[in-house]
C-alpha cells in the first residue's frame, strides 16, 4: 500500500510548465531518491506535497486521504515533514530549543515544554552530532550544522514521511559518508524517506528507488542503476553530445 | 555537560541578585524620594511606560513591529473612564473591560493588518490609530469629543488584612499601585515567553516559513500576540486615566503613547524580557531629570539621538547585547 500518491500532478508557473503531469507513489518504509538537473521541478514537487504551492491539476494523496488543498501546518499534522534546501534554522534560538519546537508543536500543544520534550530534543541533536552545541545560537551554527539542525527539527515532530531537499549539497566525502549513515539510521527508526539529491552523491547509495525529472516530465523511475542507464537521465544530466557514452557519472 | 550548568547557574545568580536589587531599590525608593514629590511622580510614570513596553513587546517578540498601539492605549483608557463615570462602576471593574475593548480593537486591526509583514505591518498600524482616535474625536455624546473627559473616578484604596493602600490619594499609593502592577506584568510575561506559546512567537519572528513547516498556525498565534499585546496595552491605558483623572483624544491616541513603548522595547532588547522595562526605568528618569532641565523644549531629542544609536550600535538593544544571544530560552533556564 503505497503512503504518498501522487495522480496526474502538474503546476503551471505563468506560461512554464514546472511539473507535468507527475504519477509516482512511495510505499511505507521506502527511501525514494529524487533527481533530476537544475529547473527540472524537484523542489516545486516538494512545495505541492507540502502544500506550500497549490497545484495546477492533479491530486496528492497521503495515507489514502486526499491533501492536496490543506495548509503547510495541517500537512504537518498529517505525518509531513521537510527540510529546506537553504535551510531555514530559527536563527536566535538556541539549536536545542530548535528541536524542541518541532517536538511540543509536532504533537499536540501544551503549554509548558516538560522534561521529556527537552530529553527527546537532546537525543535528536546526539543523533545529528549536535549534542555539543545545544546552547548555540543556531545562527552561529556552520552551513552543515544548521543542515543537519534542520533535520533534527523536522525529525522532532515525529513524520511517517520525511521530504529532505538537498541535504548534503556542498559537503565534503566524509560529510556524505557520516550522512549516509544518519539517513539509514532514520529509515530504522520506521520514517519513510524521500530525497533531493541533484548530485545524487546521497541517494545512489541509499535509495530503494529513484525518481528523475527533467524539464518538469517524469522521464524515469526504478531501482538506482536502471534508472541511471536511462537515456533520458543522461540526456537530461549530460546533454546529447555525450549520449554515446555508456555511463554518466 | 557539567560544566557548563555550572557557568549557566553563576549568570542565573548574578541576574537574580541584580534583580533583587533593582526591586529593593523601587521598593525602598518612596522612601529616598519622600521630599520630592517630583521624583515619586517621574518613577510611577516610569514605571507605567514600562508596562507599556512590556505589553508591546508580546507582539514585539513575535516579529511584528506596531506603531499603532496607541489605539489600544487610548481605547482602554476611554472605555475605563466612561464606564466608571457614566455608570458609576468601580474602576477595578471598568479597568479589565478597558483592557477587553482594547482586545477588540486589535481583533479588527489584526484581519486588515496581519497579512502583512514588516514596514508594511508597521505602516498600516500607523495609519489604524486614526480610526478609534476619529471615532472619540466625533462620538460628543460618549466621550465629549475633543473637550476631553475631566474628573475620572481615581482609583479606590487598596485593602490587604490590616493592611491599607490609598492609591488614588497619595503619590506613594499610586507609585506602590503601579510597580505592583508592573510585577505582575513581569511574571505573566516571564510565563508567557517561557511556555511554548513563546516558543510559538519565536520560532515564527525567525523563520515563518520554518514555523508553518513544523506544525505552527502562524497566522492563529500572530493573532494572539496582537491580541495579549492590546490587552495589557489597554489595562495600562485604563490605569493610567484613573491615575491622572483627565484624557482627551489627542493625548491618548497621541504618537508618544505608540512610540514610546517601541523606543522602550528596542533600546532595551527587543527579544528579552527584562530589557525593554529597564530601559523605561532608565530612559524616562534621565529624560526628564537631566535633559528635561538642559532643554526645556526639545528634551525629547533624547529619544531619537538614543533610537538611532541604539539602532547603528546595539541592534538586539542594549540588554540583548548583554547577554549575547541568549534570548529568552525555556531551558537555559535564564530569567532574562
Amino acid at each position: 500500500m503505497s503512503l504518498l500518491k501522487l495522480e496526474a500532478l502538474s503546476k503551471k508557473f505563468g506560461d512554464h510548465w514546472a511539473l507535468k503531469e507527475i504519477d509516482f507513489s512511495i510505499a511505507e518504509g521506502e527511501i525514494v531518491g529524487l533527481v533530476g538537473p537544475n529547473g527540472a521541478g524537484k523542489t516545486t514537487l516538494f512545495n505541492l506535497i507540502t502544500c506550500r504551492h497549490r497545484p495546477t491539476s492533479g491530486r496528492v494523496l497521503f495515507a489514502n486521504k486526499e491533501t492536496t488543498l490543506c495548509q503547510p501546518h495541517e500537512i504537518q499534522k498529517l505525518g509531513i515533514s521537510r527540510t529546506f534546501q537553504s535551510s531555514r534554522p530559527f536563527a536566535k534560538m538556541s539549536a536545542l530549543d530548535n528541536v524542541v519546537v518541532g517536538r511540543v508543536f509536532g504533537g499536540h500543544f501544551h503549554l509548558f515544554a516538560q522534561s521529556t520534550d527537552i530529553d527527546s530534543a537532546r537525543q535528536l541533536l546526539e543523533l545529528v552530532g549536535l549534542a555539543h552545541k545545544e546552547q548555540t545560537p543556531a545562527g552561529d551554527l556552520t552551513l552543515s550544522e544548521q543542515r543537519r539542525l534542520d533535520l533534527a527539527r523536522a525529525l522532532a515532530t515525529q513524520p511517517r514521511l520525511l521530504l529532505l531537499d538537498e541535504v548534503v549539497a556542498g559537503f565534503s566525502p566524509a560529510a556524505v559518508k557520516q550522512a549516509v549513515d544518519l539517513v539509514r539510521r532514520v529509515r530504522q527508526r520506521g520514517v519513510t524517506l524521500f530525497i533531493i539529491d541533484h548530485f545524487l552523491s546521497l541517494s545512489l547509495r541509499v535509495s530503494d528507488r529513484l525518481l528523475a525529472l527533467d524539464h518538469g516530465e517524469k522521464v524515469a523511475e526504478g531501482r538506482p542503476q536502471e534508472v541511471m542507464r536511462n537515456r533520458g537521465v543522461i540526456r537530461a544530466y549530460l546533454g546529447t553530445r555525450h549520449e554515446d557514452e555508456s555511463h554518466g557519472e | 555537560m557539567p560544566k557548563k550548568e555550572t557557568t549557566s547557574q553563576k549568570a542565573i545568580q548574578r541576574q537574580v541578585a541584580w534583580a533583587v536589587l533593582g526591586l529593593v531599590f523601587l521598593l525602598l525608593l518612596p522612601v529616598f524620594a519622600r521630599y520630592s514629590d517630583y521624583v515619586l511622580q517621574v518613577f510611577t510614570h516610569a514605571l507605567l511606560l514600562a508596562t507599556l513596553a512590556w505589553a508591546w513587546n508580546i507582539l514585539g517578540v513575535s516579529g511584528s513591529i506596531s506603531l499603532g498601539h496607541a489605539a489600544f492605549f487610548g481605547a482602554g483608557a476611554y472605555t475605563s473612564a466612561i464606564l466608571s463615570l457614566d455608570l458609576g462602576l468601580s474602576p477595578w471593574a471598568t479597568i479589565p473591560l478597558g483592557g477587553v475593548l482594547a482586545a477588540g480593537i486589535a481583533a479588527i486591526m489584526g484581519l486588515f493588518c496581519l497579512r502583512l509583514r514588516g514596514a508594511y505591518f508597521a505602516l498600516a498600524t500607523l495609519a489604524f490609530v486614526e480610526i478609534p482616535k476619529v471615532i472619540t474625536d466625533n462620538w460628543d455624546g460618549l466621550t465629549r469629543g475633543s473637550l476631553g473627559l475631566v474628573g475620572l473616578p481615581g482609583l479606590p484604596s487598596l485593602r490587604l488584612g490590616s493592611y491599607h493602600l490609598d492609591v488614588s490619594g497619595s503619590l506613594v499609593g499610586s507609585y506602590y499601585f503601579v510597580l505592583s502592577y508592573g510585577l505582575v506584568l513581569l511574571v505573566l510575561v516571564t510565563l508567557m515567553f517561557r511556555s511554548n506559546l513563546g516558543l510559538a512567537f519565536q520560532a515564527i519572528r525567525e523563520e515563518e516559513i520554518a514555523a508553518e513547516a513544523v506544525g505552527i498556525e502562524v497566522q492563529r498565534y500572530r493573532l494572539l500576540s496582537l491580541l495579549l499585546s492590546a490587552f495589557f496595552t489597554g489595562i495600562t491605558g485604563a490605569c493610567y486615566g484613573h491615575l491622572i483623572r483627565y484624557l482627551e483624544p489627542g493625548l491618548v491616541y497621541g504618537l508618544h503613547f505608540s512610540a514610546i513603548p517601541m523606543i522602550f522595547a528596542i533600546c532595551g532588547g527587543r527579544f528579552t524580557i527584562l530589557g525593554p522595562a529597564l530601559a523605561a526605568l532608565v530612559l524616562y528618569p534621565v529624560d526628564q531629570f537631566i535633559f528635561h532641565p538642559l532643554l526645556p523644549a526639545g528634551h525629547e531629542f533624547l529619544y531619537g539621538a538614543v533610537i538611532i544609536l541604539a539602532i547603528l550600535f546595539v541592534p538586539s538593544g542594549v540588554w540583548g547585547q548583554l547577554r549575547k544571544g541568549h534570548f529568552v530560552s525555556i531551558k537555559t533556564g535564564s530569567i532574562e
